[in-house]
Formats: C-alpha cells, structure tokens, sequence
C-alpha cells in the first residue's frame, strides 16, 4: 500500500514535469483564461448597469469572481477522459496490465500533477488580472481556503471526467458521455452564474449533485469567503470524491473483468 | 535527342535558427547556413530513365523539388521541357507526373476510382481520352479490382500502384518519383519496377527518380547519377557502375558447426565467426548459386540470407574510388 | 472560372462524403453539436428570462447571433473544412504534392476536409433562426448575404492564422487557438465589447465582421451596414490571400520551419 503511494507520488511528478514542460501550451491557456474572463466580465457588468432589473437580482458586486473561479477550475482539468478512451480502445492497456501497479491510480496520479500545475499558473494569472483590472478580488487571506477547495474541486471534475472515460470499455466513442457529463457539469455545476440563482427546487437538486461539488462550491467561496461555507463546501467535496472513486474503482473492476473474459473491447 | 532536363549550377542553400534548449535561448537563436545542392549541372534527354542516388541529406529530394517547381534555388539555372520550374510551376505541373513515396496524393476514404475522376478536373482532361487511359493503366498494372475499394483498406503495394497510376493519369511526358518502393516487400517492389520501367519504355517517357535501393536503380534506370553532400560524384550509364559496384551480393551463413570456408573467384570472407559467416560475392566472376552450392557440398548450413550491399556502402565505395583516381 | 467551380465541387463532395464513410461516428458528432448547441440556446433562454436585456440586447437578438454564428461555422466546417487543420497540413508539408499539380492551393486546402460536426450547427441554425430570431420572409436576402460575408471573413482569418505557419511552427496549435478566440468573441452580445476589446474584436479576432456587423445589416438594411459588411470581407479575404502567397513564396525558397 504505501509503495502503490509512493509510486502514485511519482507519477504525479511526472505529470506535473510534462505540464511544465509544455509551458507554450499552459501559457496559451492563460491566455485563454484572461480572453474569457474578459469577455464574461464585460457580460456580467453589463447586466449589473442595466437600469430595468429583470426577475433576478444579483448578488452586491456581481458575479466576475464567481466566474473568476469557476473558469479557473474549468480550465484546470485534465482530458483523463480521452486518455482512457485511448488506453481503452487502441489496446494500449495491455502493457500497463503487465506492470504491478495500478493502472487507474497510476494514471489519475500523473492527470492530477499536470492538472496542479496549471491551477496554479491559472491561479496566478487570476491575480494578475484582477489587478491589472483593478477590481477587488476576494481578501488574501482567504487564498489558501480557495486553492483547497479548487484542488478539491478539480479532483472531482477529473473523477467525473474518468467516470466518462471508463465507459470506453463498452461503448465504442464515450463522446456522448462526455458531452453529457461536460453539460451538467455547466448547467447543475453553475459554470456561468451560482446555482443559488436558479429556482428554489433546481437548487436543492444541483447543490447535492458531483457538479455543484466541482464548480459551485469554489465559486461561491471566491465570491463572498466564510468559514462556515468553506466547511460545507470541502465535505460535499470529499464526500463527492470518495463516492466517485468507488464508482471508478467499480467501473474498471467490471471492464477489466470484461476484457480478461473476452479478450479484448 | 533533345534535351528535356538541363540544369546548370544549380545550388540551394537552407538557413535556419539552431534551437538551444531553454526558454530565454528561443529568442536569440543561433544560424546555420546549409549547402544543400552545392552547384550540380546535368543534361538528361528524352526518355532516358535517371536514378538520383546518395546517402541521406545529399540534396537528392532538394533537386528532385527544385525540378518540378516546389522550390526555388538560390543560385543556378534549370530547364524542364523548356520551362523553368519555379517560375512556371501551373504550366509544368500539366506535363509533369510525380510520386512522393512517404506522401499520399489519394483521397484514403474513398475508392480509389473517385480520387482518379478529382484528377481528371484537377488536370482539366477530357472524358474520353482519360477514361481510355485510366483503362490501360489499371489493366496494365491488374487494378481492376482494386478501384472500387477505399484507399486506406488497400496494402502498401496496392497503394503505391494506385499512387503512380495516378501520377501517369494526365499522360506526363516526364515522371518524378522520391523513393517510389520505400517500405514495400519484394514482390510489391519487383511489380512496381516493372511497371515503371515498361511504361516508361512504351511511352518514350523520361523519368528521374531517387532511391535508397541498389536495385530500383539497377532495373529501372539506365543512368546513374551519384551524389552527396550536394555535389555529382559519379554520373555515368548503370551498366558501367553495375560492372565496378552493383555486381556485389552479400551472402551470410548460418552454420552448425565451424564456418564456411570456400575459395572461389570474387569471394571474399567478410566476417567468419563460429555459427556465422558472411561472404561478399562478386556476380560477374562467380553467380550466388555457385557460392551456395559449394557450402552446401562443404555441409552443416542451416540458414542462409542473400542480401544487396546497403546503399551507403555502395556510395563510399564509389566515392572512394573517385577520389583515388 | 465555370472549370474552378466545378472542381471544387467534386473535391467537396469528396470531403463530404468521406466524412459520411463512417456513419456512427458521423451520427455521435452531429448529435453531440446538436445537444451542445441546444444546451448553450437553453443557457441563453434562462438567461434573458432572468435579466429581460444585456445593453438593449434582447432574446430575439442573441438568438439572430447564435444562429448567424452557426451558419457561419456550419457552412465553414462543411465547405470548406480543411480551415481547421490547415497549420497542421501546412507543416506536415502536404502542400508539396499540391504544388505538382497545376492547380489553385487555397481552394486545395480548403476542400480537402468536411467536418462532420458542421452538420449539427447548421441544423440549429435553420431552428433557432426560424423559431427565435424574429425573423421575416423580407429578410431572408439580407440574411444569406450576412451568412455569406460572415462565412468569408471566419475561413479568411483562419487561414490568415494558418499561414503563421509558413513563419513559425508553434502556429499548429496557436492558429487553432485564434480561430476559437474568434469564435468565442462571436458568441457573446456585441453590445459587452467597449474599448480595447471592441477594438481586437473589429481587427485582430474578427468577430466584428463575422457576425456583428452582418447582423446590424439585417437588423437595419441599408447602404451603410451593407458597405461595411462587404468592406469586411473584401478586406480580410484580401488580407488572407497576401499572406498565405507571403508564405508560399516563403515556403518555396526553402525559408519556413521545417516541413
């Protein structure tokens, strides 16, 4: 077990020395997050001017930092999903069959290091463009809290990402799962605007769903930081994260078995 | 004979950025100047079948562009079927033919029967003639039955069949091949050697190629011209290097017990080891048969490979024998 | 001229029908456009629903945007879909075995992909411009010149963006980047844009000209949103067709990253 650990621990390394060194791609990322961000504030500070408010109100201060967060983690996730569907498909799983660690740790291990880097070079590139803005961020102090909770959250849209790539064992093109689980992940997640915005009903629902955990939390952490709400927020990410990993866990059980059984997809 | 290729000092010279590893080192690159084509002249006539050979990075795939008008020289003249290449590129592209070895100019979805008919738009042919052509070629080259199946279903052979019918669909009068049989097998090379050369032969086609493998040269051209580091070595007809250089085959046993040993005319022992012995057999004094036969009389042979010397080896023979003159 | 377009048909055809060859694959990718399409229409219905107008933009006027964007990436993608992938044909030095040939290289490369998806964005096109952009029969004209001047300058800046990499090899990646800020610029009311982010958006990222001035010119026809319009896309189809000669001349002297 703990040398099954200490091999995941490297595999993280490996994953978080391949991001870095692609550093053209992450900085083309940034610069994605900046173009976005400059797009969905100038929207929402539209909305804030409009003079005829509508049938919802929007919190004091609008809702740039709430899409601030949520695009963070948006962009930090790892394409796990297209990984597998690879391994899965092209037969490329047999050779890490033959090894004697665990494929599925192994290879999320290696997805959450490359995924750490760029939440961190997108963190940063946050705070410049809050300040470059100038816009109020969210206090300092509370940095460390949302860097948790996005670590947290990533792993669970990553989890979410790896449900959709497990499924490759029996479905040819896991396109269709991805797009969905991409979709609710905006919709019950709140990508653009907090869930909390939605009708009473739809809110209760979203908010005990995987998606409120990968995006909602964090993003309501950024927009008004409490301690209390940071505590809700980390336990339905955990929860969310053991829960999934039993799900993954089951999934590759079922498909490997699957495999050894038929020999093949 | 006229002439249908003239090329006078022709030279291209490369420039480009070395790249050192780290960041800050992208911004201040270092430039290499590379003398690809180092000033070549040659004349070939009309339906004289040419083998460029050298070793990689010689400038043969360099002049091979330059020819047909993909890329400009920087120094030097050239003249094909009285167009200068880089200049009238449209108008040589009409009476051209030409096949990359590694590059697919067929559409690998679709049979190959379609990728023919965008080619008849594509070189403005009219029905007619085209289809009568397009009759020949897949009768001549047994592709009847392959035309309605998509390229990508196709072996490397069959592909590379369908890939030179292609280049011949507009009646060129001169073909362009870069490595026409890399990574086929025997037979699929044999066939399309074959093919080019009996073509070429009825057609009064003229057809320059370059070539890793002795023996595309040796069956399909009847002049060679030898480069390397961007300058001709050697130009001269095959018959007369087949006599110094191309005769040679390398033959290596594999034995029970001690080596072969033999002593016939033009054999020479390159390597003798317990199990293994390889010998490089001169064809003109002594024939490969011979040579086999008189080890198996000697007993205790368990395999045997017969193999053309590798084309490096050929050309540094060459080489050295040019500079030693 | 009658011969060029005839040529281009075929190869289209071609393209299209390759893209076809695999039916379940062709079926998972419209569909999937089309659930992400109506997922986005839905984002966008909730959205006005809760905020009635972003800067006098209304539903009906996000869906003529929507709809206008996707017939322009729906006819881009099937028309003339090797736009997406050019840098990356570019740099895999397939335009050597197009310069063989006596034919014109933009129509080459632009033809030789159908992008199956397309299918799924022009279907949500016809449905969200019929059903939620208040439109009439009166303004049917004036939309398929829009789509038409749209669709020029989007595959325009494309290939702009791809001849990058007739300079640099990094473009495989950065010309697809540039293609999709632009079309992220596209899907977002013109009415946000102020200042510097209007000004990228009318030059560099042409969503200006893609779809928000053909959008004013079929919301308010007349000579001046129609010139403007026209200037776009005579401007930026002028711009790609320099540059991309640019870098064949450049490609042609042997200048360009190695192919």
């Amino acid at each position: 077990m703990r040398r099954d650990l200490t091999a995941a621990a490297v595999a993280l390394r490996v994953g978080a020395g391949q991001a870095m060194a692609g550093w053209t791609v992450l900085a083309g990322r940034c610069l994605f997050y900046v173009l976005i961000m400059t797009v969905l504030s100038a929207l929402w500070d539209k909305v804030a001017a409009e003079p005829a408010r509508g049938a919802i109100a929007l919190p004091a201060g609008g809702l740039v930092l709430y899409v601030l967060a949520t695009e963070w983690i948006t962009l930090s996730l790892p394409a796990v999903h297209m990984r597998f569907e690879d391994d899965i498909r092209s037969g490329g799983l047999e050779p890490h069959l033959l090894r004697p660690k665990f494929y599925l740790l192994q290879s999320l291990a290696q997805s959450l290091g490359g995924t750490l880097v760029r939440l961190a070079a997108l963190g940063g590139t946050a705070v410049v463009w809050l300040a470059v803005t100038g816009r109020q961020g969210p206090p300092a102090a509370t940095y460390p809290y949302l860097f948790v909770l996005g670590v947290l959250a990533v792993t669970v849209g990553m989890l979410l990402y790896a449900v959709a790539g497990l499924c490759a064992f029996w479905t040819r093109r896991i396109l269709p799962v991805q797009l969905v689980i991409q979709k609710l992940m905006f919709l019950l997640g709140g990508l653009f605007a907090p869930i909390s915005l939605y009708p009473d009903w739809l809110r209760k629902l979203a908010e005990a769903t995987p998606f409120a955990a990968h995006l909602y939390w964090a993003g309501v952490q950024a927009l008004a930081p409490s301690g209390a709400m940071f505590l809700t927020a980390a336990a339905w990410q955990v929860l969310w994260i053991v829960l999934l990993s039993l799900l993954c866990l089951a999934l590759w059980r079922a498909g490997l078995a699957k495999v050894l059984r038929e020999g093949g997809v | 004979m006229s002439a249908v290729i003239t090329v006078k000092s022709l030279s291209k010279a490369y420039r480009y950025a070395r790249r050192r590893g780290g960041f800050f080192e992208a911004f201040s690159p270092e430039h290499v100047t590379i003398e690809a084509v180092a000033g070549v002249d040659f004349e070939i006539a009309r339906g004289e079948r040419v083998a460029i050979i050298g070793p990689n990075g010689a400038g043969k795939s360099t002049t091979l562009k330059m020819l047909s008008g993909i890329l400009e020289p920087s120094g030097g003249e050239a003249s094909v079927l009285g167009l200068t290449p880089w200049r009238e590129r449209k108008a040589l592209a009409y009476k051209i033919g030409v096949v990359f070895g590694q590059r697919s100019q067929l559409w690998g979805e679709l049979p190959a029967r379609e990728s023919f008919t965008l080619l008849r738009h594509i070189y403005d042919q009219e029905a007619a003639p085209f289809a009568k052509r397009l009759g020949e070629l897949t009768e001549r080259f047994a592709l009847t039955d392959l035309l309605d199946q998509p390229v990508h279903r196709m072996s490397l052979g069959q592909r590379m069949r369908c890939e030179i019918t292609a280049s011949l669909l507009h009646g060129p009068g001169l073909l362009f091949l870069d490595e026409p049989t890399i990574g086929l097998d025997v037979t699929a090379k044999a066939a399309i050697r074959d093919f080019i050369r009996e073509h070429a032969r009825d057609h009064g086609q003229t057809v320059l190629l370059t070539s890793h493998d002795t023996r595309d040269i040796e069956l399909v051209c009847d002049r060679v011209i030898v480069v390397n580091q961007g300058r001709i070595v050697v130009d001269q007809p095959t018959d007369q290097l087949r006599r110094r250089f191309l005769g040679r085959k390398i033959i290596t046993f594999q034995s029970a017990g001690q080596g072969v040993s033999l002593n016939l005319p033009g054999v020479t022992r390159r390597l003798s080891e317990a199990h293994a012995t390889i010998l490089e057999v001169d064809t003109k004094l002594t024939r490969v048969e011979q040579v086999i036969a008189a080890a198996m009389a000697d007993g205790g042979i368990e395999d045997v490979t017969i193999e053309d010397p590798p084309m490096e080896e050929v050309i540094a023979d060459i080489y050295a024998s040019t500079h030693a003159t | 001229m009658m011969r060029a377009f005839r040529l281009y048909a075929a190869q289209s055809s071609a393209a299209i029908r390759t893209s076809f060859s695999d039916r379940g694959n062709f079926a998972i990718q419209v569909g999937g456009m089309i659930v992400n399409d109506i997922f986005f229409l839905t984002l966008w219905v909730l959205f006005f629903a809760g905020f009635r107008s972003i800067g006098g933009w209304t539903l009906s006027d996000m869906a003529l945007l929507f709809g206008l964007t996707m017939s322009v990436v729906g006819i881009s993608g099937v028309f003339f879909g090797g736009y997406r992938d050019m840098a990356a044909t570019l740099l895999r030095g397939e335009l050597d075995a197009l310069l063989t040939q006596p034919k014109g290289l933009i129509p080459r490369l632009l033809a030789r992909e159908s992008i199956a998806t397309a299918w799924g964005d022009l279907a949500g096109a016809v449905f969200v411009l019929g059903v939620f952009a208040k439109l009439e029969w009166t303004d049917l004209p004036a939309l398929l010149l829009a789509i038409a001047a749209g669709t020029t300058v989007y595959v325009s800046a494309s290939i702009s963006f791809a001849s990058l990499a007739f300079w640099a090899a990094g473009a495989r990646t950065f010309a697809r980047d540039l293609t999709d800020f632009m079309l992220l610029f596209s899907s977002y009311p013109g009415s946000i844009y102020q200042g510097a982010v209007k000004t990228i958006a009318f030059t560099i990222l042409p969503a200006g000209f893609v779809v928000l001035a053909p959008m004013g010119m079929v919301r308010n026809p007349g000579a001046q949103t129609l010139a403007l319009v026209l200037f776009g896309a005579v401007v930026y189809g002028a711009i790609a067709v320099g540059l991309f000669h640019l870098g064949v001349a450049r490609y042609r002297r042997g200048a360009s990253p190695s192919m």
